[in-house]
């Protein structure tokens, strides 16, 4: 499904990115992980499309195309969901209004109908369940005072909405208190299937208690240095981090 | 000729006609009279007068207008008139020919709710409320351009909403044509609204022709105890049209005064709004939008006087300027030393989507009372970029993405239109203008 090889980005002129190789089938669940500031965020980034990131070197295959080649919408279109670190506010757009947009131009990309208004909020209301959130948060402006449950919870609720392929959660887990979490994991795992596939970038093992992954890549100045189980995961939350970087200095 | 100065040419003009034996002894010649002199004597703003000092009128005005010559007949027929109407029977419509309300052409529905009146000599004469009313609204006397309507309009048009009457909507139209030779109009509208009435009035133009129009209009509000008058102007002009337009309003205690103005093209748009609060427990609300694109220049000059204790005004005004407009805003807030606890909030902000685009805005507060909460904020800037990756991120293409926001950005001044039709129609303007 992705085919990620040799990528290097950057930022400013400053690289972060220094040759990530990965490979993602469908219904797998790929775990991210590693200290502050090895690019965890920056991974997910370029694979949304954000522009402010240069891809220096390598190639991104996504179901036979070229991602990089793709602007963000696209990239939505064709199924890649971004649950971002921080939801943007926007003030005056309501969660519903810009949704329905955002369905409905995902359908039209997919050689879909766009749903009328009935088949909308009858679709609205069977993902709200999944994700337990309430509908008054909808009708208000997209993130604006909203909590930072309830911002991830929508961005999940979202993910629900426009059914992607392959989902990128950017440290879904920051700023939740573990009711949040599980309610958050909860609504992942339902939409999990064979045929989707996760990636779950996060600094910490608790997440992953909830989504369980298959893999886990530990991500350190720039590359995958290390690569496994969910032990691994495991093993990271008992020693941190400093034992790889160790393990790197004296290889 | 250049030493003639425009306001000897006004003046000697208006000589001349009044000298016609028609107007020799009517009262409202009388009145015309002081107007060209207070005109005279006050002078049209020059480019250092700080009220206009990003809006140049004399130079505009000198450039593109020759007052000497008269409009010629206006090729609007009544029917076409009538094509333009809303789609609502139980409105009052009426109709403005080049700056000159036209009773032939307008449809009265309640004569029960509002009474409606042609302002001229005889009604003048008549009339004690138009005539105690009519260019004496508060602070107007300093308007040089009212003046120069007072002086100069023909058939104006006078609206009472009666006494504890809910009044159905009003749309008065102007049509206008400028496609004989340039043409200069000076509408006036004076509307009281009685003791407990309400009324909601809607304004919007209609051109024809390609030659200079300049429009110096004037509306007066009287409003009474507990009396709510709502005023929605859409200025959607053509490049060739400069409009100079100015509102002033009396309120009386526990009284509503809402205007809303959408200047969405024009050549060069500056409106005036001035709101005397004379009575307590009254508010006023001034909301506008300006989103304007190529050389459109709109300037908001407001100011609102609270002159009594114990009332609020709330003004509203958003700016989206795109290639190389020009959106000016200044917003007084004049609280005199007996209004104690008046609430006063401003707020004024700017997208700015073009390198080449200019904000100018200026609050000015004046607060000579110590227990009032009054506030004030402006802000200019870009569309936020992160949230349009948020968007595009989610599906949504760029253009939509920013239309959304930006949909978002200027509906918020729509709040206070009640009537849907209209509403749906300025809402409808603007999202169209998003979709360049």
């Amino acid at each position: 499904m992705l085919k990620i090889n040799n990528l290097h980005a950057s930022i400013e002129g400053k690289d972060i990115l220094k040759g990530i190789n990965l490979e993602i089938k469908p219904g797998e669940v790929h775990a991210i992980m590693g200290p502050n500031g090895s690019g965890k965020s920056t991974l997910a980034s370029v694979l949304a499309g954000r522009e402010e990131y240069e891809v220096t070197a390598g190639s991104v295959d996504y179901i036979d195309k070229d991602l990089l080649e793709l602007a963000p919408e696209e990239r939505a279109r064709e199924g890649i969901f971004l649950a971002f670190q921080y939801p943007v506010e926007i003030p005056g757009v309501s969660t519903t209004n810009f949704l329905k947009t955002a369905v409905n131009q995902v359908r039209e990309a997919r050689g879909l109908d766009a749903l009328d208004a009935v088949s909308f909020l009858k679709e609205m209301k069977a993902k709200m369940k999944l994700v337990d959130i309430d509908q008054a948060l909808l009708s208000r402006a997209l993130n604006e005072g909203f909590s930072g449950g309830e911002k991830k919870r929508n961005e999940i609720f979202q993910m629900a909405m426009l059914e992607p392929k392959l989902s990128i959660l950017d440290e879904t887990d920051s700023g939740l208190d573990i009711d949040a979490l599980r309610i958050v994991a909860d609504g992942v795992n339902k939409l999990k299937s064979d045929s989707n596939a996760t990636i779950v970038v996060t600094h910490y093992q608790r997440l992953l208690d909830y989504i369980v992954p298959d893999f886990v890549h530990v991500l350190y100045k720039g590359k995958i240095v290390k690569s496994g189980t969910k032990e691994l995961a495991l093993e990271l939350e008992e020693k941190g981090y400093d034992w790889i970087k160790e393990e790197l200095a004296t290889a | 000729m250049s030493d003639i100065t425009i306001e000897n040419k006004l003046t000697e003009m208006f000589d001349n006609w009044s000298k016609e034996s028609v107007h020799l002894d009517s009262a409202l010649t009388q009145v015309r009279k002081n107007a060209i002199k207070s005109f005279s004597d006050l002078g049209i703003p020059k480019l250092k007068s700080e009220a206009y000092k990003y809006t140049p009128v004399q130079r505009l005005i000198n450039k593109n207008f020759d007052f000497s010559v008269s409009n010629q007949a206006a090729g609007w027929t009544k029917d076409a008139c009538k094509e333009e109407f809303y789609q609502d029977d139980k409105a009052n419509h009426l109709v403005f020919i080049n700056g000159e309300y036209v009773s032939d052409y307008s449809e009265i529905r309640s004569t029960d709710d509002l009474e409606i009146k042609t302002i001229d000599d005889e009604s003048f004469d008549q009339n004690a409320e138009i005539k105690n009313l009519m260019g004496k609204t508060r602070s107007i006397e300093k308007d040089a351009f009212a003046a120069l309507n007072l002086a100069f309009f023909n058939n104006g048009l006078f609206i009472k909403v009666n006494k504890n009457k809910d009044a159905i909507d009003t749309f008065v139209y102007h049509f206008v044509d400028s496609e004989s030779g340039q043409t200069i109009n000076f509408p006036r509208i004076l509307i009281i609204g009685e003791q407990g009435s309400r009324a909601n009035i809607y304004e919007k133009t209609f051109s024809k022709g390609s030659q200079n129009v300049l429009a110096l209009s004037i509306l007066e509000a009287s409003v009474a105890a507990n009396a709510e008058v709502r005023f929605t102007k859409l200025q959607q002009f053509a490049s060739n049209e400069y409009t100079i337009d100015g509102i002033y309003a009396n309120q009386d205690k526990d009284s509503r005064f809402y205007t809303n103005t959408y200047s969405i093209s024009g050549a060069v748009i500056r409106n005036n709004i001035h709101i005397n609060i004379g009575g307590e427990n009254s508010e006023a609300h001034m909301n506008g939008l300006y989103q304007i694109a190529g050389k459109s220049h709109v300037d908001n000059n407001t100011s609102v006087d609270h002159m009594v204790p114990n009332c609020y005004s709330n003004e509203l005004y958003k700016g989206i300027m795109d290639e190389n407009s020009r959106g000016v805003f200044n917003g007084k807030i004049y609280v005199r030393p007996d209004a104690q606890k008046t609430n006063a909030f401003q707020s004024n902000n700017n997208i700015v989507l073009s390198d080449t685009a200019i904000v100018n805005t200026k609050p000015q507060l004046e607060i000579w009372a110590d227990d009032v909460k009054c506030s004030h904020g402006c802000t200019t800037g870009q569309l936020d970029e992160e949230a349009i990756f948020y968007l595009r991120a989610r599906g949504i293409d760029k253009k939509s993405a920013k239309a959304l926001m930006l949909n978002a950005f200027a509906n918020e001044t729509l709040e206070e239109v009640k009537n849907e039709q209209v509403k749906e129609e300025i809402e409808g303007i603007i999202l169209n203008k998003l979709h360049y």
